[in-house]
């Protein structure tokens, strides 16, 4: 008691300004941390942030020959690196592969591999990999993606360089072996397929810690990716999206900072305060017909359903003013997309009425089964822009659907695309004779073969690429198994934490994009 | 037992409700005062005169499709029960009677469907036999069917080992003659509060399988599938799932306060109770008793 008294005695003066500026020091302390993760920017430099990724994509299989070129390659490219990618303007651009050349006939091509890499296992990258990548994409029974390499005849592997000998010429092979047809897997790893699908070992910029088949997927850095110096993410954990509605709350707690949004929640995420953004891809939806079964075995009934449709009420109703109208199996501004081909079909149900009696067809007298693999939207819009013209849909959810789409057993479908970086690709998936999305095989409209070939000679760079692009688009649509709808759009969402991410098209690239470690 | 019921507060209250979902079963398709399937323009709109529930995403009316989608919520959860109640309750009675092999076979059958995960074991079928109503409703009143296996056979051994019943058999009555004359008696009203119970639980069922598109086919209307599709828009239209979850809520509720009555009057506890009415009836009817050499 009496010592304080004496303290208190001692340093009447000083007291209140020293205990003032403890306190106020302590308080700098405190709200330091917090107003610098508030601020973002200056934090967000150090780039030590975890990502927390809500997919409505999460891949099902973590084999990249098993899961394909579908949306979840985005998922996968977490893992895997590829010979190239693509950069803003949708170009090939160097990847695991620094650099490449076409032979002078243009029928072999050389790619030569980055030195000093090596897989998360420690096995090394190189040409013998890239060989077993592809041999393995061309020849493993539950392959997706063997239809996507008919060009590749042989791979030759020559320490770091890897010679692909091609059955015919085709300049689109750097942009064809990208993220989504050639993620390669350690061959090591790959050596037991069915281990490689639930363990993924690639050489991208991270590498799997923990994977929860269809739920979760915890990844870190990999230190030997050979971009490392610009991956400034150091933990990404990856989530299946539970529900549309959900994501919007996800991101406001806190629970994620970055999802792909469905267009109905577009709202909800502006009014949260997120930043909701829509990344440039070539997303195009369609109604598929099998012109080798009656109704669509008669060209006006085709032609009826072509004009019966209304691209306008899909764009509305589906993707809330975000997405936009296309008849063709891009969105316009693609440079495929043909400008002379637009709009050749226009909406006129008093012309589809007419095709249909003089086809001989009364209102109401075609009945069609409209199968697809779950409830979705788009069917009940057909159904009902059908009804309007006297055919009659029934929806039917077939949770096997993929099973007789792809052997082309059905005879009305709906697909959507999320496009291919080839446009080639994309073009001959639709109206090749054995195009996956072409539910007509083996028809192929007449002109197209020779059109693809074309395109296939032309360099990239030539100036008459894109012309020659363009006549073939026009070609295929000529076929009478497509009606083009609508494009949806890549909409995403992510916290202010998670800065912004290059506009590759389509592509889902994290190079140099940063997580504040709010 | 009826009139049982109704003398209970609680009954009249749950026979009321469910006479309505009854009438909204049976005329709701015709009532729906536009088309429910006809889209529009005008979608997600709030609720107006033209619209009195607003519209849906596709610019359906909300209100014609509620209507409309009752009379398949409520032959769903009807379906569930009944063939619950077929496959449970039969078997549950000759449990008791056909001898130890059946017996023995048929609880271990309970068992097993007790045992089974509902949501997958429906996803299943539904993927081998199509995605039905019918299919789905069948798959899931089989698993349901234990509940009155056990409650029939129950019922049913206290009465068998009865020594009135013991008597008849001396006595030369057939087994089939026993069932129609002692045990359907006794076995009726714990049948009859489970029921009542599982439909209730139908309804939840019915509900929770269409709105995962489970079991009725698109664009046909459902509570279960309004409930789901309006989740998905809660921004837009945020009191879009009060209506059809109110529905789905006051009709299970019905359920169970009806299972709640007819378990209040029947058996001991039933009789007790309408005897304990009937003389405090009597007393009332009698007026109060004047005491003798009361001053006037």
């Amino acid at each position: 008691m009496f010592t304080r008294t004496t303290h208190r005695r001692l340093r009447p003066a000083v007291r209140p300004a020293r205990r003032a500026a403890v306190l106020a020091t302590a308080f700098v302390a405190l709200l330091a941390p917090a107003l610098t993760a508030c601020g973002g920017g200056a934090s967000s430099a150090t780039g030590d942030g975890a990502l927390k990724w809500a997919s409505s994509y999460f891949p099902a299989h973590w084999d990249p020959v098993v899961s394909g070129s579908g949306a979840q390659f985005r998922e996968l490219a977490l893992v895997y690196a590829s010979l190239t990618r693509t950069d803003e303007s949708g170009k090939a651009v160097p990847d695991l592969a620094e650099s490449w050349e076409y032979n002078d006939t243009g029928d072999r091509i050389t790619f030569h591999l980055r030195s000093g890499l090596t897989f998360s296992d420690g096995e090394p990258v190189d040409a013998a990999a890239v060989k077993a990548a592809i041999e393995r994409a061309k020849k493993q029974k539950n392959s997706a993606l063997f239809g996507d390499l008919t060009s590749i005849e042989s791979v030759e592997a020559d320490g770091l360089d890897a010679v692909l000998h091609l059955s015919q010429v085709d300049h689109q092979i750097p942009q064809l072996l990208g993220q989504r047809v050639l993620q390669i897997a350690s061959p090591k790893a790959a050596a037991a397929p069915e281990n490689l699908d639930q363990n993924p070992v690639g050489a991208g910029p991270f590498v799997v810690k923990q994977l929860i088949p269809g739920t979760k997927a915890v990844l870190e850095k990999n230190p030997d990716y050979w971009d490392a110096d610009n991956i400034h993410i150091e933990d990404v954990e990856l989530v299946s999206a539970p529900d549309a509605s959900t994501v919007v709350s996800g991101l406001r707690t806190g629970v994620y900072n970055f999802a792909d949004l469905d267009p109905s929640q577009a709202d909800a995420a502006e009014k949260a305060g997120l930043d909701v953004f829509v990344q440039p891809g070539f997303n195009a939806s369609n109604i598929s017909l099998n012109i080798n079964k009656a109704p669509f075995d008669d060209d006006r009934v085709v032609d009826a359903i072509r004009h019966a449709v209304n691209r306008k009420e899909f764009v509305d109703k589906l993707t809330f003013g975000h997405g936009e109208a296309t008849d063709q199996p891009f969105p316009k501004g693609y440079e495929a997309y043909d400008p002379e081909s637009e709009n050749a079909y226009p909406y006129d149900p008093a012309k589809s009425k007419k095709l249909l009696a003089e086809a001989g067809h009364a209102p109401g007298d075609i009945k069609l089964d409209l199968v697809i693999p779950s409830e979705d939207p788009q069917a009940e819009i057909v159904q009902s822009q059908l009804a309007a013209v006297g055919i009659t849909v029934t929806i039917k959810i077939d949770k096997n659907w993929a099973t007789p789409f792809f052997a082309k057993d059905l005879a009305f479908s709906l697909y959507s695309t999320t496009g291919r970086d080839s446009a080639v690709q994309t073009l001959t998936a639709h109206f090749g004779p054995d195009g996956p999305l072409n539910l007509s095989s083996p028809y192929e409209p007449d002109g197209f073969e020779e059109a693809v070939a074309k395109v296939r000679q032309t360099p990239l760079d030539d100036p008459e690429y894109k012309t020659v692009l363009r006549e073939a688009t026009r070609a295929g649509l000529e076929s009478k198994a497509l009606v083009f709808t609508y494009s949806s759009p890549n909409l995403m969402v992510k916290s202010s934490a998670v800065s912004d991410l290059p506009k590759n098209p389509a592509h889902i690239d994290w190079t140099g994009v940063t997580v504040s470690g709010r | 037992m009826v009139r049982r019921v109704l003398a209970l507060t609680s009954g009249r209250i749950a026979v009321a409700v469910l006479a309505v979902i009854a009438l909204l079963a049976v005329l709701g398709p015709w009532l729906a005062p536009q088309d429910p399937l006809a889209t529009s323009d005008n979608t997600l709109a709030a609720a107006s005169g033209a619209h009195w529930l607003g519209t849906d995403h596709l610019g359906r009316d909300v209100f014609s499709r509620l209507l409309d989608g009752s009379r398949v919520s409520v032959l769903g959860s009807l379906e569930v029960a009944l063939v619950a109640l077929v496959v449970g309750a039969i078997p549950g009675i000759l449990s008791v009677y056909l001898g130890r092999v059946f017996e023995w076979i048929t609880l271990r059958l309970a068992d097993t469907l007790v045992a089974l995960p509902f949501l997958l074991f429906a996803v299943a079928v539904i993927a081998l036999l199509g995605n039905g109503l019918t299919q789905a409703m069948v798959v899931t009143g089989a698993l349901v069917s234990p509940l009155f296996y056990r409650v029939a056979r129950a019922a049913t051994l206290s009465v068998a080992r009865s020594p009135y019943v013991e008597a008849a058999l001396v006595a030369g009555a057939s087994t089939g003659w026993i069932i129609r004359r002692h045990v359907r008696v006794k076995v009726l009203p714990p049948i009859a509060v489970a029921l009542a119970q599982t439909i209730g639980v139908g309804f939840v069922i019915v509900s929770s399988l269409t709105f995962l598109g489970i079991g009725v086919q698109p664009p046909q209307p459902t509570w279960g599938g309004l409930l789901a599709s309006d989740l998905g828009y809660l921004s837009h239209r945020p009191w879009g799932p009060v209506t059809p979850a109110l529905l789905i809520m006051v009709t299970v509720w019905a359920c169970n306060l009806l299972a709640d009555a007819i378990r209040d009057v029947s058996g001991e506890a039933g009789r007790a109770l309408v005897n304990d009415r009937k003389a405090r009836a009597n007393r009332l009817a009698k007026g109060r008793p004047v005491s003798a050499g009361g001053a006037r």
